[in-house]
């Protein structure tokens, strides 16, 4: 068969070809830009549990101010930074979004992505939220300090800039049990020491050898570390002796006597991680909890939104701290509420008065609490005297946890540690990894690894 | 005869038609136009792919080289630049990268090592005996080439799970009366088997290409010179490991160069199996991983460059390795 095209023909084919290679280049950028007319706007979030709870928050502001919000959100965290980096570069960023509060809002701020919110977000609106995390989101000087030293992750961000408005909070160094496991081992009582935690664990395992022990996503090494060995070293040393851990006296680091004490507590629990622990991800641990795979799950207030999101009933658990061992300079402690996630608006986009009521509108306290009871996760709003009422029973319990004070260990507070430490402390999980469960290395041995580590960003800190 | 007088006369010169490089009689003053036409249309269909090669690949490229040079978190509107610095700290001097891409580079030369030498020692044999193969040959070929067409995260997904504490291998082990052989913290959660593991699931995919190139480069052999070797009494082994073995050098040396590629470069098998972190404890850590690790990973600390030239430390490598494997090629064909 012959075709005939002719002049015009051609011509025709060559800019039909050119377009159709060129048109889903055009197509494939993902934008979250919408209108700038104020009327719709488009919020990005990485938290997938949060997606119907701001939907439905979503048809209830449209009602009320016909604007209408787009949720999306891209998971898991590095497909949401690669995604963000690019749509950045291509003007594509949303109106609003859902960060690590104190993590992705300074990065974001300090490159100019973010709009400044310190003049907009005042008294009136912080008043109604946890006292413990009204300040959070707002740049200190000495953050601002770090920042301008080589290697700081926060360039750019200025003394007193507020990037982003809290927005749910919540803790590390929450243990969940499996009430039915609990029973049919004889434990009997919520653990209330250390040594309480891994008998309970042992007697579960002794109970199911496969389906009895404690787990966490140790796949990200650092789990181990922030979740359970730091809330109990601040437990057995008190704050002092627990901040001396990281700090540059080596008669108080982890290879001191302080440091093989607290390394030798958390190895008594290594004949009891569930199976394979060591390389499951933070969620396939949830899920491996929640189908029935261990008697006990670490994690943070967070957790419970997961175990639910796998199929756990929250009045299948028993929730409680991380308890500090017997004898342990800080027994009564408890954990500080910081928050966990935040909101911002960027500075791409066109609608910041539209951005700015509905940042208002998830702060309403009946809002808040209908989001928090849908996604079973602790809002940054106040929930009054009677959370109960508010959240449910489960969700309203790990309210108890918190407090504030000096015995508080409060997860977020890095100030003792060498800067760059925070952001590198997967490094350090994994040698503790490497010591339990895999038994590759000794308390001493490891703490000898740790404090190289330490010292070393220490130096670089320089 | 009027035709046949008219063909033994010339015409004149100037009436003559000049033939076309092409053998076409165009007039002399449409063909440099027609000609002009022509290329003005290759080039309009060639603009496209050069204006994507200069785009995705010469820009990214370059921007790649530039962005090694520099420390930057992504985000930041400025680069700091630092010269060859991220080189030398992933290298040697950076008490903090330096020791985890040394542990990564080992990790790698023994996936580098392993991978290709197994796809080898599995493919050709394979290859041989579905050669040989009267009946089902197509079936069975189907069946081998399965792994490469279902490859993905799907399947490595499907692989993790099997490999659990309570996955298939180890039910199956049990169920064999090979209860010793099972691993209690499951395949990969085993510092000893996770990346042996791995290197196993990595042949799994690659077996089908190799043993699909070494089957087309058995069928392409001169089979007089198979039916000679019988003749003078080479038997199944001696006609495959002296004849055919040798003739299929090159085909030998693409599987190893394309395993090599993969095993120095790939990443994705490890980070859907074993976690970003090359879980269990860094044991599994690889160099294609780490550098995904550095510009994705890492706290949005400003890290991007380093992850840069770890990209480029790969590629050198690469080329490096191509050479030589083109060099020993050269000198044995």
């Amino acid at each position: 068969m012959h075709l005939y095209y002719g002049r015009h023909g051609r011509r025709a084919a060559t800019a039909a070809a050119m377009a159709a290679l060129l048109l889903p280049l055009a197509a494939c950028g993902g934008s979250g830009k919408s209108a700038g007319d104020g009327k719709s706007i488009t919020m990005w979030t990485f938290k997938q549990s949060h997606v119907k709870p701001l939907q439905d928050a979503a048809a209830r502001f449209k009602d009320q101010t016909g604007i209408s919000v787009t949720i999306q959100a891209v998971t898991p965290d590095d497909a949401y930074t690669a995604k963000l980096q690019s749509a950045a570069k291509t003007n594509g960023l949303p109106d609003v979004l859902e960060v690590h509060t104190q993590g992705e809002d300074f990065v974001y701020g300090g490159a100019g992505l973010l709009t400044d919110l310190s003049d907009k977000v005042d008294a009136s609106w912080t008043r109604g939220m946890v006292p413990s995390v009204r300040k959070a989101g707002v740049v200190t000087p000495r953050l601002e300090a770090a920042s301008k030293k080589p290697g700081s992750a926060y360039p750019g961000v200025k003394a007193g800039a507020r990037y982003s408005v809290p927005f749910t909070i919540g803790t590390f160094g929450i243990v969940y049990a499996n009430k039915a496991k609990l029973a049919e081992a004889g434990v009997s009582s919520v653990p209330k020491t250390w040594e309480d935690l891994v008998a309970a664990v042992k007697a579960t395992t002794k109970k199911d050898k496969r389906k009895g022990g404690i787990t966490v996503g140790l796949g990200t090494a650092s789990t181990g570390l922030n979740w359970a060995l730091q809330p109990m070293a601040f437990g057995a040393l008190g704050k002092a002796g627990y901040q001396g851990l990281f700090g540059r006296d080596s008669g108080k680091t982890w290879a001191s006597p302080n440091g093989q004490k607290v390394l030798s507590l958390y190895d008594k629990l290594t004949p009891y991680w569930a199976p394979g622990a060591q390389s499951l991800s933070i969620d396939a641990a949830d899920r491996s909890f929640a189908q029935g795979d261990a008697a006990f799950d670490i994690g943070g207030t967070f957790t419970l939104a997961s175990l639910r999101q796998f199929g756990m009933k929250p009045d299948e658990v028993e929730a409680f701290p991380i308890p500090a061992p017997k004898g342990g300079k800080a027994t009564d402690r408890s954990l500080a509420a910081f928050s966990l996630t935040s909101l911002a608006v960027t500075t791409q986009s066109k609608n910041e008065a539209a951005d700015l009521k509905w940042l208002r509108f998830l702060a309403k306290p009946d809002v808040a609490g209908t989001f928090a009871k849908a996604a079973t996760d602790l809002p940054a709003v106040d929930l009054g005297d009677n959370p109960v009422r508010v959240v449910g029973p489960t969700l309203a319990s790990l309210t108890k946890v918190f407090s504030s004070g000096s015995q508080v260990y409060d997860p977020n507070d890095t100030s003792f540690m060498p800067a760059q430490y925070p952001a590198n402390w997967e490094k350090a999980g994994a040698a503790l990894v490497n010591m339990s469960p895999l038994k590759r290395s000794s308390p001493r041995e490891t703490g000898k690894q740790l404090d190289t580590l330490i010292k070393n960003y220490w130096a670089a800190g320089k | 005869m009027a035709s046949l007088s008219v063909s033994k006369t010339p015409p004149p010169a100037s009436a003559a038609p000049r033939a076309t490089p092409a053998g076409s009689t165009g007039s002399t003053r449409r063909g440099p136009r027609r000609r002009v036409r022509e290329a003005v249309t290759a080039y309009a269909f060639l603009t496209p792919a050069v204006l994507l090669f200069l785009a995705l690949g010469l820009y990214t490229l370059g921007y790649g080289l530039a962005l090694s040079g520099a420390t930057w978190n992504g985000f930041s509107p400025e680069w700091t630049w630092v010269g060859l610095d991220n080189y030398l700290d992933l290298l040697y001097r950076s008490p903090v990268y330096a020791p985890i891409v040394r542990s990564a580079a080992l990790h790698t030369l023994v996936v580098m090592i392993a991978v290709p030498l197994l796809t080898v020692a599995i493919s050709f044999p394979l290859a041989v005996l579905l050669n040989n193969a009267a009946r089902l040959r197509t079936m069975m070929r189907t069946v081998f080439f399965l792994p490469y067409v279902t490859s993905g995260i799907a399947v490595y997904l499907a692989w993790q799970y099997v490999l659990r504490p309570d996955g298939g291998v180890n039910a199956l082990l049990r169920a064999l009366g090979l209860g010793t052989l099972a691993q209690p913290q499951g395949f990969l959660g085993n510092p000893a088997t996770a990346l042996p593991t791995v290197i196993v699931v990595m042949v799994w995919t690659a077996v089908p290409v190799g043993m699909l190139l070494y089957l087309t480069g058995l069928q392409s052999l001169d089979p007089a010179m198979l039916e000679a070797a019988s003749l003078d009494g080479a038997g199944w082994w001696r006609t495959n490991m002296h004849i055919a073995w040798p003739l299929l050098r090159p085909i030998t040396a693409a599987v190893i160069l394309l395993n090599l590629r993969e095993a120095l470069q790939g990443f994705q098998t490890f980070l859907v199996m074993t976690g970003p972190e090359g879980a269990p404890g860094g044991k599994t850590n690889v160099l294609g991983l780490q550098a995904y690790h550095l510009a994705f990973l890492e706290q949005m600390q400003p890290t991007l460059g380093l992850a840069s030239a770890l990209g480029w430390l790969l590629f050198l490598i690469a080329i490096l390795l191509a050479a030589l494997n083109l060099r020993a090629l050269r000198s044995t064909t």
